[in-house]
C-alpha cells in the first residue's frame, strides 16, 4: 500500500494544552515530548488521516488572524517533525 | 546592604498546568519490612488501608483524561500487591509511563518480565543502605539486604533502569565508601541518589538512634562531596547530606561576598511540587504529597482531581507558600543566610514543628553551625 498526503496523529500520544496557550505532545512509549503553540495544537488536531496537509493549512490560515507567509512551510517543518519522531504518520491508501 | 532581599513584593504564584503531570501513588499499605525510619508507617493522619483494583484502575481512566504522563507507584511496597500487573495494564491502557520506589526483595523474574514487556517503566528505585547486610539490614531487618540485591540484579537481567537510594543514618554513616564501591562496582550500576532518615513516621519514635547527629552529619557531608568527586557525575541528591553540603557552601560563599539574595532566597520556596505533581494516599485520599499526608484534599472518584488541582485552597495556599518572607520568622530572626536560605521541605518542617508554613529546622545552616558543624 502506498501513503497518502494525509498526515495522522499517532493515537497514543497525549496532547496536554498547558498554561499559556502553551501545550505538549508526549509519547508515553518513548517518553519523549514535543513542545508546541496554539497553531501546533490546531495542527494537531486536524491530524486526522482524512484531510491533506493542504487541507489543513488552509483550515489554519482562516482559522488564525495574522498568519505569516512563512506559515505553509512553518506547519509542513512541523509535521515532518512529528512524522520523523514517531509522534504521527502518513495515512496509507485504502483501496 | 548586601544579601538583602531588593524587592520585598512577593512574587505572583507560579502557574500551574492545567491537570497534574506526575502522581505519586500509594498503591498499597501494606509491606512486607518494617524499617526503623520509614517515613510511611506511624503517621497518626493516614488511615493504613488498601483498595480494591477497580477503584484504582477507573481512576486511572481519570487520569488518562487528564493527560497525566506517568505516575510513581510506592507504598507499603508496591510489588506486595498480587493485582500488579492488572494495575500496570490499567495505567498502560491509559497512555501513561510509571516508576516505583520498592525495597526490592519481592521483585520476581515474573513480574520483572511482565514490566519490562510494557515498555513504559521509568525505572524502579530500590533502597540499599549499605554495602552488606551487617549495615543495611541494622535498620530494615534480617534478609532485606539478600532480598534487595535480588531484586536488582533480577530487574538488571530483563533490562529495567534501577536507580538505587541509600538513605543515610547513624547505622551507615561510616559506611559510605564502601557503599559507594558496592553499588557502583559490583553491582555495576551507573549512578545512585542520597538523602538521609528525616524525622518522620517510623523514624520519629526512634530519631536518638537514627538521626545524624552534627558530627556525623558533617562526616557525611564531607564523605559525599569526596566521593563525588571520585565518581564524578555518579553520586546524586535532592535532600541530605550531600544536598547540604553544596547548598551551605553557596550559601556560605554568598554570605562572605556579601553577594545578592539568591533567586529563590528569603522566602518559603523549596518546594515546587504542587504546581506539578499531587499524591494518593493508599485508601485513596488525594493530598499534596506523601509528605504532607495530613493535608486531605478529597478523595478519587468521588472528587474529581481536576476541580482539586484548580481549586482547592488547602493547594493553593501551598502554592502562595513561596511568598512568605523568612524574616517575618522568630526563628529566622537576625539569620545572615535569609537572603540565601530557601526553608526547605514544608513535610519535614511540619512533622518537626506542627506548621507546613514554617521554615524547616532540620536544614538550617545557622542552626547547624551553632551545633558545631561546619562546611567542608
Amino acid at each position: 500500500m502506498n501513503q497518502t498526503d494525509r498526515p495522522i496523529a499517532n493515537p497514543l500520544v497525549v496532547l496536554r494544552e498547558e498554561f499559556d496557550d502553551w501545550a505538549v505532545l508526549f509519547n508515553p512509549d518513548t517518553a519523549e515530548a514535543v513542545g508546541t503553540n496554539p497553531v501546533g495544537v490546531a495542527v494537531w488536531k486536524r491530524m486526522d488521516g482524512k484531510r491533506s496537509l493542504a487541507d489543513i493549512v488552509s483550515e489554519i490560515k482562516t482559522s488564525f488572524e495574522d498568519m505569516p507567509e512563512a506559515a505553509c512551510q512553518e506547519i509542513t517543518s512541523f509535521v515532518d517533525r512529528l512524522a520523523g519522531s514517531g509522534f504521527a504518520g502518513l495515512e496509507l491508501e485504502r483501496k | 546592604m548586601s544579601g538583602e532581599l531588593k524587592d520585598e513584593k512577593a512574587p505572583e504564584m507560579p502557574k500551574v498546568m492545567r491537570s497534574p503531570r506526575n502522581l505519586d501513588i500509594e498503591l498499597t499499605a501494606r509491606c512486607n519490612l518494617r524499617c526503623r525510619y520509614c517515613y510511611f508507617f506511624n503517621n497518626p493522619a493516614v488511615e493504613y488501608r488498601d483498595l480494591p483494583a477497580d477503584e484504582w484502575l477507573k481512576f486511572f481512566d481519570e487520569l488518562g483524561s487528564l493527560g497525566v504522563m506517568s505516575l510513581t507507584l510506592a507504598g507499603g511496597e508496591p510489588f506486595i500487591r498480587e493485582d500488579l500487573p492488572l494495575l500496570l495494564e490499567g495505567i498502560i491502557r491509559n497512555h501513561m509511563r510509571f516508576s516505583f520506589l520498592s525495597n526490592g526483595t519481592l521483585i520476581t523474574d515474573k513480574i520483572a518480565a511482565f514490566i519490562a514487556g510494557t515498555g513504559r517503566c521509568e525505572h524502579v528505585q530500590i533502597s540499599i543502605d549499605g554495602s552488606c547486610a551487617a549495615v543495611h539490614d541494622t535498620c530494615r531487618g534480617k534478609g532485606s539486604f539478600e532480598g534487595a540485591v535480588r531484586g536488582i540484579r533480577t530487574l538488571q537481567r530483563h533490562g529495567i533502569k534501577v536507580a538505587v537510594r541509600v538513605t543515610i543514618h547513624r547505622n551507615n554513616v561510616h559506611d559510605l565508601e564502601n557503599t559507594a564501591h558496592f553499588l557502583l562496582n559490583e553491582l555495576g550500576l551507573p549512578n545512585f541518589s542520597t538523602n538521609a532518615a528525616g524525622y518522620m513516621g517510623t523514624c520519629c519514635k526512634n530519631a536518638d538512634d537514627l538521626l545524624l547527629s552534627t558530627a556525623e552529619r558533617k562526616e557525611a557531608m564531607a564523605t559525599l562531596l569526596r566521593l563525588s568527586t571520585k565518581y564524578p557525575g555518579r553520586i546524586s541528591s535532592n535532600a541530605g547530606p550531600l544536598t547540604d553540603a553544596r547548598m551551605w557552601g553557596r550559601m556560605e560563599e554568598a554570605r562572605g561576598k556579601g553577594e545578592p539574595a539568591f533567586h529563590n532566597g528569603g522566602r518559603l520556596t523549596a518546594c515546587g511540587c504542587p504546581s506539578t505533581k499531587i499524591s494518593v494516599r493508599a485508601d485513596g485520599t488525594i493530598v499534596p504529597c506523601n509528605m504532607l499526608s495530613h493535608i486531605e484534599l478529597g478523595h478519587i472518584n468521588q472528587d474529581g482531581l481536576a476541580k482539586i488541582w484548580e481549586d482547592s485552597p488547602a493547594l493553593n495556599q501551598l502554592r502562595n507558600r513561596h511568598t512568605i518572607p523568612l524574616t517575618g520568622f522568630e526563628f529566622c530572626s537576625g539569620c545572615d543566610y535569609t537572603a540565601y536560605c530557601t526553608g526547605n521541605c514544608p513535610g519535614l518542617a511540619y512533622s518537626i514543628t506542627g506548621t507546613v508554613d514554617h521554615p524547616s529546622p532540620d536544614a538550617c545552616l545557622r542552626r547547624f553551625l551553632a551545633e558545631g558543624g561546619s562546611i567542608p
